[in-house]
């Protein structure tokens, strides 16, 4: 940890030079989509969370009012869920509608949706996707093969994950990977080759299939390669660490971090979480721990407690949305903000209650047609499926399928 | 199980573009057009079927009808019972007609036989390396957790065209093949030997939070307690493996607490033992703890750095209260105390009322988390030495490499393990590439360091992640597939050497190799697998039943008690070689006292064990009874009798309806609608366009109504009204309301074959006819897992060969599988 504390603070005084795509070769791409997710563990008060009123012309809420600049650009879904049993422990599902338990039925476990997306846009960048807490966190970020994605809970290991350049040794250790990987794959690559010309059909699909493999890995390959040697680009995050340190400074330098690296290119996919043991008593007016807040027995001064930490929540991410808004896309229209889906939510309804029922949700940015408060109920009254919504978000990333674990179908009110 | 509807053997829905006009010249055609023309012609086409599609013989278009035709036929389910005017014998000449043109068509067609090649699944993946590298397993730093899932077809993890190849499969299996391959054989200095004294304040208790370590809680005055069972605890001075080798860990421990509280409170049987897991990355060993008295658990295991070791109490009990979360059982303490140690309760709430935070009832569980007393496992210390090695380099270096590896005898070293892995002998030439870097990576990494690349490299090669290249020797392939079948890795050197000198080329041979294999207790992977894929029991929480209703089901976690039960016979089923029809008609099934309780059944003992069990009810008994099928079938809220006799069909009979037409509006079930399935489902019967399939679909379904979505009797539906909840409100458990409907779970088959019930239908599964298509079923679905793909209509002579063999042996089913490995379909048309 000391040698770690030194290396940072070094860092913190980089130079602040202007940002480079860390992805040059595939900037001629047009515009890019990002990911960003920011979940809680105990869900949200609903009266102070979800308006009083439906339609895109909605009245602000009261946690939400840190995000009214962005109105326009916001979706707030009520009545989605997971079909889950009230009680904690459900928020593990929060992205993926499946619990670990359950995992062996569907196809691709349960992936959440983040890792759907990572997939998608991974080769592309440095890191495929940031998975982020701080102190702890929500489990809520899972592979494929239903193995859990371990967090960076320490903002400067996140700063040195992602700003620290190797050291000359490490370089030429990671190189050392590649380049032998490259001479085994050399090596194989055309093992039964001749299967191609001679063979049956099905024989030299399947060769194709793996020659095929191994030249997309050597292209792979030449790209991590390439990233080894660029440096990564330099930022600072010293402001926040001048005085006091607060989690309200950690988060901002968390979520600073994260929207320069959007910025840079370091990555497309970011999970943020905002975890059940934090201490909010940095908040104003917040003086008894998170949960306990939650179990306010609907005494309103408690209740108040809660609602600043999850207004905390918001703001922190409005903030960061703020300075999305702020820098242009480049290579289309619109702000980095438009092009950047952005979901918040918890896989707990209500800690007060308990019940997994009714999910706060909200998504923004993303270049959607906002929809502002909507009710997402069928002609029976039932609770849509949060994993129709991500399909659809899915869907934005021009990932082509037509189903999301449970899904039901996709969340078609929500379009681009 | 076929990949596309036109594999239907119902008639199929859609309507072939050409209709034939041929004239029937036999006297079995003029019977078939008497009984059958006046539905199925070119103006009515009941079934949208006409006769004439048929044509004058079975061709690689219409054979698929051809078969329909048989087997429907043959069934007495054509002509249906109400217009049905053909007597036995000329059902019987129909049928010899249908079949001897089916045979004749067949006969004249080169068999398939050999199943393109595919990937290796991550399971025979893990196997094929483990053996290659003749260790244990992969090592205890999972170091395949990065791998993605394999996708499944209909249940089966072997299927070809699902298994799919891409560059994240190659660049995952390279990152797994390293890791494992770098605990294996160790290129450095011998690492120094450690001992690690643990005493009970440097065993630490964890949750599963993420990096949750603000509570961080140690074992104290001599004891690490269990005192919540969804915490594990961990070792401070030891929490990863830090170097890779051998290691000797003695736990000390004892089980506590056993037979305090009552079982039906806690759901802790009383016949069960206390239990410790310890974790050793994701090989895990359980161990038996005696009561009250110090167990000493001796490990002496093979961990690579890195490993995480952890220690959990494995128990299923304990989740009975609330909403199944274990911190509710704590009032199980307070009101045991209260009534057997009054005392002690009242001191104890003394103190209680004394705290300034009381808030609701002093029997409230908060209060009595440090008085619990269930059973649960304790520690008093431990003691880890390690790494050491009985010589070095490692034995198991030494029986890979040799003792001395030079790379200037690479092809030497590299030549066996190449063979291993690619299960037939390596080609003149075909290791150079792989020699020469050798050669050139120990110019500059060293001897060792260049053998790891090499064995990298033949485990990342195509003839190690492909089986069944048809460009290989038949020998080697057979020898290959059998083993993948059975064992579900590569071929040992004995298994091998039988087949290459044609030891294994007659049914009884394999049947002999089957048997000793089963005995010698080889063929664990394929009596899990098989069935998990046949039966789909991976499927059984994709719609698991509703948990605020069913809520004892994820309590108890009784879909792994339902998935062991027919594992279990599954396993019983091979071992004692019974029929495979017994699948069906056994009275008996493999159950402990929880799935008792589902079951309906209480002369079971109180535990967790599995047991064969004779049912008197004839309801249960065998597939047919089991929560597996019952459950994996229902929707969360309801049953559903069209999934289930799907199932019944898919799986049982080998008949595979079409799904409905795309344009038809499939109402979605409201459960407030208080209607019985029956009544929901009377469309069916009287709109013509579904009715022409579904008159054959649902008897299939309705016989299994009795049970509820968790696989329970019931005598009536209970149909729950969904209340409006009050967000602010804490749902009420268990409060709802529920109306009572009768529950009718009769019907009647296309041949006028009835059942009022579960009883009589269970009769009418075992007729003859019943009995030959659940055979061939078995066969089909053996057939895909060893293949790699389902078998096609062109294989039903094929098939039906297997089937007379197995039934020349009273369809025993260790006979019936060495028929599949013995007939052309798996062996390949070379034989």
């Amino acid at each position: 940890m000391k040698t770690n504390r030194r290396r940072f603070i070094k860092g913190l005084g980089g130079a602040l030079g202007l940002p480079f795509l860390e992805s040059t070769s595939f900037a001629a791409e047009g515009p890019t989509t990002r990911f960003l997710v920011v979940g809680n563990p105990f869900g949200m008060h609903p009266d102070h969370f979800f308006p009083q009123d439906f339609g895109q012309d909605f009245t602000v809420s009261r946690t939400l009012k840190s995000m009214g600049w962005l109105k326009d650009r916001t979706t707030i879904l009520s009545h989605t869920d997971h079909n889950m049993v009230s009680g904690h422990g459900r928020e593990v599902a929060f992205l993926s509608g499946v619990l670990p338990t359950d995992a062996m039925a569907f196809p691709e476990k349960n992936m959440s949706v983040d890792q759907a997306v990572a997939r998608h846009t991974g080769a592309q960048v440095r890191y495929p996707s940031l998975n982020i807490g701080l102190k702890s966190g929500v489990r809520m970020s899972w592979t494929a093969n239903g193995v859990e994605n371990a967090l960076i809970t320490d903002p400067r290991r996140l700063f040195d994950h992602l700003f620290l350049n190797l050291t000359e040794k490490e370089k030429k250790a990671r190189r050392d990977v590649i380049a032998r990987n490259g001479s085994i794959l050399d090596t194989v690559g055309d093992q039964f080759s001749a299967i191609l010309k001679s063979g049956s059909k099905a024989d030299a699909d399947r060769i194709d299939q793996y020659q095929t493999s191994v030249r997309e890995l050597e292209a792979t390959f030449a790209n991590r390669e390439s990233w080894i040697g660029k440096d990564k680009p330099s930022f600072d995050i010293s402001e926040h660490y001048r005085g006091d340190v607060t989690i309200e400074s950690e988060y901002n330098a968390i979520f600073d971090m994260v929207s320069y690296a959007f910025e840079t290119d370091l990555t497309r996919v970011a999970t943020i979480a905002f975890p059940t043991e934090l201490g909010y008593t940095d908040v104003p007016g917040v003086t008894r721990s998170y949960h306990g807040c939650t179990h306010n027995g609907k005494m309103d001064d408690v209740t108040d407690e809660l609602v600043a930490i999850e207004s905390f929540q918001i703001a922190q991410l409005s903030r960061c949305l703020k300075r999305l808004d702020a820098i242009p896309e480049p290579n289309a229209n619109g702000s980095m903000l438009d092009h950047t889906v952005v979901l918040f939510g918890s896989g707990m309804g209500y800690g007060g209650t308990h019940s997994n029922r009714n999910l706060p949700i909200l998504v923004a940015g993303g270049g959607f047609k906002h929809l502002g408060h909507v009710d997402t109920r069928n002609d029976a009254g039932e609770n849509m499926p949060l994993c129709n919504l991500y399909l659809t978000l899915l869907q934005r990333f021009g990932i082509e399928r037509d189903e999301f674990n449970i899904s039901t179908g996709a969340f078609d009110q929500l379009s681009v | 199980m076929r990949p596309n509807p036109v594999a239907s053997s119902i008639l199929p829905c859609w309507v072939a573009g050409l209709t034939l006009l041929c004239s029937f010249v036999s006297a079995d055609e003029a019977l078939m057009k008497k009984h059958c023309a006046d539905c199925h012609n070119e103006e009515k086409a009941k079934g949208k079927f006409e006769l004439s599609f048929l044509g004058d013989a079975p061709d690689s278009e219409n054979l698929e009808r051809w078969l329909d035709c048989l087997d429907l036929v043959t069934a007495e389910e054509m002509p249906p019972e109400d217009e049905n005017h053909l007597t036995g014998a000329e059902r019987e000449k129909i049928v010899a007609y249908l079949d001897e043109k089916v045979r004749s068509f067949e006969s004249g067609l080169e068999l398939s036989g050999i199943p393109k090649p595919r990937r290796l699944n991550n399971r025979e993946f893990e196997n094929s390396i483990r053996d290659v590298l003749m260790i244990e397993d992969i090592g205890t730093h999972q170091p395949t957790d990065n791998l993605i899932g394999d996708s499944l077809f209909h249940g089966f993890d072997t299927h070809a065209d699902t298994l799919g190849f891409s560059r994240f499969h190659l660049d995952q299996y390279i990152e797994a093949v390293r890791k494992i391959v770098d605990a294996t054989i160790l290129s450095g200095e011998k690492p120094e030997l450690k001992r690690y004294e643990i005493t009970p304040e440097k065993i630490i208790r964890a949750n599963l939070k993420q990096n949750g370590g603000q509570n961080v809680q140690r074992g104290k005055d001599g004891v690490f307690d269990f005192l919540d069972p969804r915490l594990y605890g961990y070792f401070e001075d030891f929490e990863t493996v830090p170097e890779t080798g051998r290691y000797k860990i003695t736990i000390r421990c004892t089980g506590k607490d056993r037979l305090i509280y009552d079982s039906a409170e806690t759901g802790f049987y009383d016949g069960d033992p206390i239990q410790l897991s310890v974790h050793l990355g994701n090989r895990v060993r359980t161990y038996d703890l005696p009561d009250e008295e110090i167990f000493e658990i001796q490990l002496d295991e093979w961990l690579a750095s890195g490993s995480r070791l952890q220690m959990y109490n494995p128990t299923d009990a304990f989740r009975m209260k609330g909403n199944g979360n274990f911190k509710f059982q704590y009032a199980i303490g307070a009101f045991h105390t209260r009534e057997h140690n009054p005392e002690k309760y009242e001191e104890r709430v003394a103190r209680i009322k004394k705290s300034p935070r009381l808030r609701g009832s002093v029997n409230r569980w908060p209060y009595w988390v440090t008085a619990w007393e269930g059973a649960r496992p304790q520690v008093f210390g431990a003691v880890i030495e390690g790494p050491y090695f009985e010589s070095w380099p490692p034995k198991r270096q030494v029986a890979l490499l040799g003792e001395d590896p030079q790379a200037k005898n690479a092809a030497t070293v590299l030549e066996p393990i190449a063979a291993r892995a690619w299960r037939r002998p390596v080609h003149p030439g075909e290791l150079d590439k792989i020699i020469a870097m050798v050669k050139s990576a120990a110019e500059t990494q060293g001897e060792i360091e260049a053998f790891k690349e090499g064995v990298v490299a033949i485990l990342v090669s195509p003839a190690f992640l492909m089986l069944n290249f048809e460009a290989i020797d038949p020998a080697d392939r057979f020898a290959s597939k059998f083993s993948y079948f059975l064992k579900s890795t590569l071929p040992d050197e004995a298994l091998r050497e039988k087949v290459l000198n044609g030891k294994l080329n007659s049914f009884d041979a394999v049947k002999k190799q089957i048997q000793s294999s089963v005995e010698k207790g080889e063929v664990d992977d394929f009596l899990r697998a098989f069935p998990t894929a046949w039966l789909e029991l991976n499927d059984i929480n994709f719609m698991s039943p509703d948990p605020e209703h069913y809520l004892h089901y994820h309590k108890k976690r009784l879909s792994e008690d339902m998935v062991n039960e027919a594992l279990a016979f599954f396993r019983h089923a091979v071992e004692e070689n019974i029929p495979v029809t017994e699948f069906l008609s056994a009275d008996y099934s493999f159950i402990n006292a929880d799935l008792a309780k589902v079951y309906g059944v209480d002369d079971v003992p109180e535990d967790s064990k599995l047991r064969k069990y004779t049912f008197t009810d004839g309801r249960r008994g065998g597939l047919l009874g089991m929560g597996a099928f019952l459950t994996s079938t229902a929707d969360s809220l309801a049953t559903s009798p069209i999934h289930r006799a799907v199932y019944v069909m898919e799986n049982f009979m080998g008949i595979h309806p079409t799904p409905p037409p795309p344009d038809v509006v499939i109402k979605e079930p409201d459960v407030r609608e208080a209607k019985t399935i029956k009544e929901i489902l009377a469309a069916h019967v009287s709109d013509e366009n579904c009715a022409s399939c579904h008159e054959s679909i649902d008897p299939w379904g309705y016989a299994f109504e009795n049970f509820d979505p968790t696989g329970a009797w019931r005598d009536e539906y209970l149909v729950p009204v969904v209340l409006e909840t009050d967000e602010d409100e804490e749902p009420v458990a268990n409060g709802k309301k529920e109306v009572t409907l009768p529950i009718d779970s009769s019907a009647k088959f296309r041949n006028g074959a009835g059942y009022r019930d579960i009883t009589e239908f269970r009769e009418e599964i075992l007729s003859d006819v019943n009995r030959d298509r659940f055979v061939r079923c078995f066969i089909e679905k053996l057939l895909t897992y060893a293949n790699g793909e389902a078998p096609e209509e062109s294989d039903f002579v094929a098939i039906d060969d297997i089937l007379k063999k197995s039934a020349e042996h009273d369809h025993r089913i260790v006979e019936t599988i060495a028929a599949v490995v013995d007939s052309p379909l798996f062996r390949g048309r070379e034989g």
